[in-house]
């Protein structure tokens, strides 16, 4: 087992290694220059050099990246470029907002999604499942800012009913009032969330369902007499939760970065709609931090989610 | 004196099976030190069990597969040591029918055209039009009608799709087909028109079968010689009369046994062997039917016995039979 | 001799997609006698499987029952409610099936999945108790260190074992009538010997329905037999009067198309065409197009079960 786990996490490291090498690569093919954006205009040639130095920007791209990479090692992501801050605290001042999206998200999608897959699979073939796979597809092919911007329209806007953007309204209070105010905040973005990813929990439970009732041992399970109940929660439900297991943590893994859309109709102060406002920044350090930030991510749902399936599945070994 | 067609010499074949980037090598035995003959116009049957190694010995005799060593000779040549363009040639001579009538036709393709295939394929015919008079023949020898050219797989039976997979083996007009497990997935009276259907062809067109089956009835009904494996390994080879007149090997005769014969029935005493089929992973030394043989020795465990001509064209691989027989040795370590 | 079990005149048919009706089994009649074992022969598409799944209305959902009783004891099992059926299953009758391999819920282990049938038909027994039993059992199978074995899943077991495990199943609350559906078709000779084996020595403790296309199988261990083709039973009768004396030009057939270790024959004998499928079934004898001695009341008429000599019936027009 721990083999198996210093395996995993050396891949890891490789898989987190490339992908932030290909990130700090393709982020500066952005035509754009990001001393334009910093430097005034009026300012004198002098001094555009020197803020390209303190920068680092006056430097071959390869000497750059060596730099940079021996700085993350330490645990220094810079500074962005736009606030001056370090990128460290600015990640991590959005990362609690996009983990708790995320968790109420993922939470509702889950509760909904498999309950009415498990129906849709029970009814299979009648006019529920087939109202069910529509609305599946329906919501899986929305456009997200669509959506958005929609609910955004219809339950703030029009009906009041939710704040029309942001993770609180200023000034952010103490207690129970706060989180009622941050409850009300989240609900539309989770909802159009949820909208998007229900499906897919749906679809996937349905599915697993579907072939987990016409498998031989679930015949067997009624030969010796048990009642339809019993044999789907006992037999039927852990097989075919596997593949909806599977597909949920490599979504989990996704939307910490995923979300950009979302985060930024609503305004939503997470890691999504910071790196959608740092490509219009051309903020290099904070854009890589972020994406950092996701590869970890989608590694760890990754190892997580193989963990998870092999402790529900005997037959897979963990290896190789 | 008979004319060899085929001679295989030690041929051996491992897959890997190992768990994992750290763990040790281990290798699958499938096939190992597989030596025998086959002679021109007989059917040599090859019985055995799971494990056996007897699909795959048909697999890398016909180069579907890669060896991991060994020769096989074909009129003269070791095909293992050709190149695929020079194999080419030799390739039309070697046929294979596989088990699956279900699986081993493609559904999309006009069953007319799936036979045509290998025609074209080898550029014997240029186009489907030409090949269209060579496939009604071959439909005809097959018991099927001409007109059948255009329909789809779906719309045939299992035996008859059986038929469009003999009747494709034959396009090329080979001399050795190798049959694997060809009748194992049809019915009781359809297996019995497909085995007179391969009597037949045998007569009409001089061919050479190498009929591997798990079903010793239908070995014994179709073969001249036997060849019985286990685990990889030949333990006995010999004619079909000379294996049921006097069986030498303990696992022929288990094998023979477990067979329920209505004659027989309630006159035989069954031999029931002790536990499961060994795996093929690394095994021990010694003979590889230890642990389930009801006549073993000491010796057994720790020597490997070797291939013995006990009568004249009947091959065992037993100790039982060896010139040193048990009492001699003991097995000293392990 | 009572009867344990007993069909009468039990027919049934199934729906396709469009809603067509079709026959599949016609007017089934014959029994087994407590303490007996009975073969059920015959060839894909013979209605044999769905025979078996009858007794234990276990059969698929678009399945139509279209006449007839199935007597368990003198009580109508097609009469019975679904809950009094589920009290049967399991205890008074139960079943093995063909596949072993998956036949068995692959992520429980085979401790529980047997500990199952006990659980509910005797809901008071102890989880020790039940434990204990169920090592017991996996003794009498011929499994070994069963105590170790007990809390293995079925992917650690081979083909053979697997099969053993279902017996053990199948018979741990002793029950009056066993159902084996080829059971031993999937598994090598040698293995099968020994499945074979066992299931002799268990015969004497109840009545056992075997279902099997293999006639050397029937041969060892059935005392009575019953022949079907396409839906009907064309012969039944002692296994002495079905081996020595067969009468239905099918049943002959179908031991002359048999290679046997025995026999010498040059070219087997082989009955012409192929097995009908139900949409096509013939009116009036149903193996008529296939029969070397079909006459033209044949085609016309379904010929009637007469009665050869004491308990051997042929379903036929010919003259015996």
């Amino acid at each position: 087992m721990l083999k198996y786990m210093i395996r995993r996490g050396l891949k890891g490291l490789l898989t987190i290694f490339v992908s932030i090498t290909i990130t700090f690569f393709i982020i500066r093919l952005m035509p754009a220059d990001p001393v334009s954006l910093l430097v005034d205009p009026k300012m004198g040639p002098e001094v555009q050099e020197a803020m390209m130095k303190q920068f680092g920007l006056d430097k071959p791209l390869i000497e750059q990246y060596f730099i940079f990479i021996k700085e993350a090692m330490a645990g220094n992501l810079g500074v962005s470029f736009k606030t001056r801050q370090p990128v460290v605290e600015v990640i991590m001042q959005r990362l609690p907002w996009t983990m708790l999206l995320l968790t109420i998200t993922v939470a509702f999608s889950l509760l909904i999604g498999i309950p009415l897959g498990m129906l849709a699979a029970k009814k299979r073939n009648l006019f529920f499942d087939k109202l069910i796979s529509t609305l599946v597809v329906v919501g899986i092919s929305m456009f997200i800012p669509f959506l958005s911007f929609g609910l955004l329209y219809i339950f703030a806007y029009m009906l009041k009913l939710f704040p029309t953007g942001g993770a609180y309204t200023p000034p952010p209070g103490e207690g129970f009032a706060y989180y009622l105010d941050v409850a009300r905040h989240v609900a539309l973005p989770a909802l159009t969330l949820v909208i998007s990813n229900v499906g897919t929990i749906i679809l996937y439970t349905r599915n697993g369902m579907v072939d987990v009732l016409k498998e031989d041992y679930i015949r067997t399970a009624y030969s010796k007499g048990w009642n339809d109940k019993y044999v789907i929660r006992t037999h039927a439900l852990k097989n075919a939760l596997i593949p909806t297991i599977t597909v949920t943590g490599l979504m989990i893994g996704t939307m910490v970065g995923g979300a950009v859309m979302t985060e930024t109709v609503y305004a939503w102060p997470g890691i999504g709609r910071l790196i959608y406002d740092s490509v219009s920044a051309l903020d290099y350090p904070v854009l890589q931090g972020a994406f950092l930030v996701l590869a970890i991510a989608v590694v760890i749902m990754n190892i997580l989610t193989d963990l998870a399936v092999a402790w529900l599945d005997p037959r897979i070994k963990l290896g190789g | 004196m008979k004319e060899k067609i085929l001679e295989v010499r030690d041929l051996t074949k491992y897959f890997e099976a190992s768990n994992g980037l750290f763990s040790k090598k281990k290798y699958l035995h499938a096939v190992e030190k597989v030596s025998f003959d086959l002679y021109k116009s007989e059917t040599l049957g090859i019985v055995g069990e799971s494990g056996s190694g007897k699909s795959t010995l048909g697999r890398v005799i016909l180069k579907l597969m890669k060896q991991t060593s060994g020769k096989v000779f074909y009129k003269g040549q070791d095909i293992m040591q050709l190149n695929p363009k020079d194999f080419g040639k030799i390739r039309r001579e070697l046929q294979m029918v596989f088990q699956d009538p279900y699986a081993s036709l493609n559904p999309r393709i006009k069953i007319g055209d799936s036979i045509a295939e290998p025609l074209i394929a080898n550029r014997i015919l240029s186009n489907y039009a030409e090949a269209k008079k060579k496939v009604h023949e071959l439909l005809d020898l097959v018991g099927l009608q001409p007109e059948l050219y255009e329909r789809y797989p779906y719309e045939f039976s299992g035996g008859q799709r059986q038929r469009i997979s003999i009747a494709r083996a034959l396009a090329l007009e080979p001399k050795i087909l190798v049959c694997d497990e060809a009748v194992s997935a049809l019915d009781v009276s359809v297996q019995a028109q497909i085995l007179n259907l391969f009597n037949s062809l045998k007569k009409r067109l001089d061919l050479t079968y190498l009929f591997i089956s798990h079903d010793l009835s239908v070995i014994k009904h179709i073969s001249d010689r036997i060849l019985v494996m286990y685990l990889g390994e030949i333990m006995e080879l010999a004619t079909t009369d000379q294996i049921f007149s006097k069986t030498y090997h303990p696992y022929t005769e288990a094998l023979i046994s477990a067979i329920p014969d209505p004659a027989e029935r309630g006159k035989k005493k069954r031999i029931i062997l002790e536990g499961d089929i060994t795996s093929p992973i690394d095994p021990p030394p010694g003979c590889r039917f230890y642990g389930r043989c009801f006549k073993t020795m000491e010796i057994c465990k720790c020597q490997h016995p070797e291939m013995i001509e006990v009568e004249p064209g009947h091959f065992v691989r037993c100790h039982l039979y060896s010139e040193r027989k048990g009492g001699l040795t003991n097995c000293l370590n392990t | 001799m009572t009867k344990l079990l007993e069909f009468k005149d039990y027919s049934m048919g199934f729906k396709d997609d469009n809603g067509n009706i079709y026959n599949l089994l016609d007017k089934i009649t014959f029994h087994i006698e407590e303490g007996k074992a009975l073969g059920v022969v015959g060839e894909s598409g013979c209605g044999k499987s769905m025979t078996s799944l009858s007794v234990m209305r276990l059969l698929p959902s678009n399945m139509v029952l279209q006449g007839g009783q199935i007597l368990y004891k003198g009580e109508d099992l097609l009469k019975k409610s679904e809950s009094d059926m589920q009290k049967v299953r399991g205890k008074d009758i139960s079943m093995v099936f063909q596949e072993p391999m998956t036949s068995l819920n692959p992520v429980l282990t085979v401790g529980f999945q047997i500990g199952e049938v006990l659980k509910k038909h005797f809901p008071d027994m102890s989880k020790e108790q039940i434990r204990k039993k169920v090592i017991e059992q996996l003794d009498m199978v011929g499994i070994p260190s069963p105590e170790k074995r007990v809390n293995q899943y079925p992917h650690e077991f081979s083909g053979g074992m697997r099969q053993r495990v279902m017996i053990a199943m199948a018979v741990i609350c002793q029950p009056n009538l066993l159902i084996a559906d080829e059971p031993t078709t999937a598994l090598d000779v040698t293995i099968q010997a020994q499945v074979l084996d066992l299931m002799v020595k268990l015969k004497d403790k109840g009545s056992l329905m075997l279902i099997t296309h293999n006639l050397g199988v029937v041969s060892e261990i059935c005392d009575e037999v019953v022949v079907m083709y396409a839906g009907r039973l064309v012969e039944k009768g002692s296994t002495e009067d079905i081996f020595d004396n067969p009468c239905h030009p099918y049943t002959k057939g179908l031991m002359e198309a048999i290679p046997s270790l025995t026999n010498k024959k040059d070219e087997l004998y082989s009955i012409p065409g192929t097995v009908p499928t139900a949409k096509n079934f013939a009116l009036g004898c149903r193996f008529a197009d296939r029969c070397s001695q079909c006459m033209s009341c044949c085609k016309d008429s379904v010929p009637p079960m007469k009665e050869i000599s004491p308990n051997h019936y042929v379903q036929c027009w010919l003259d015996f």
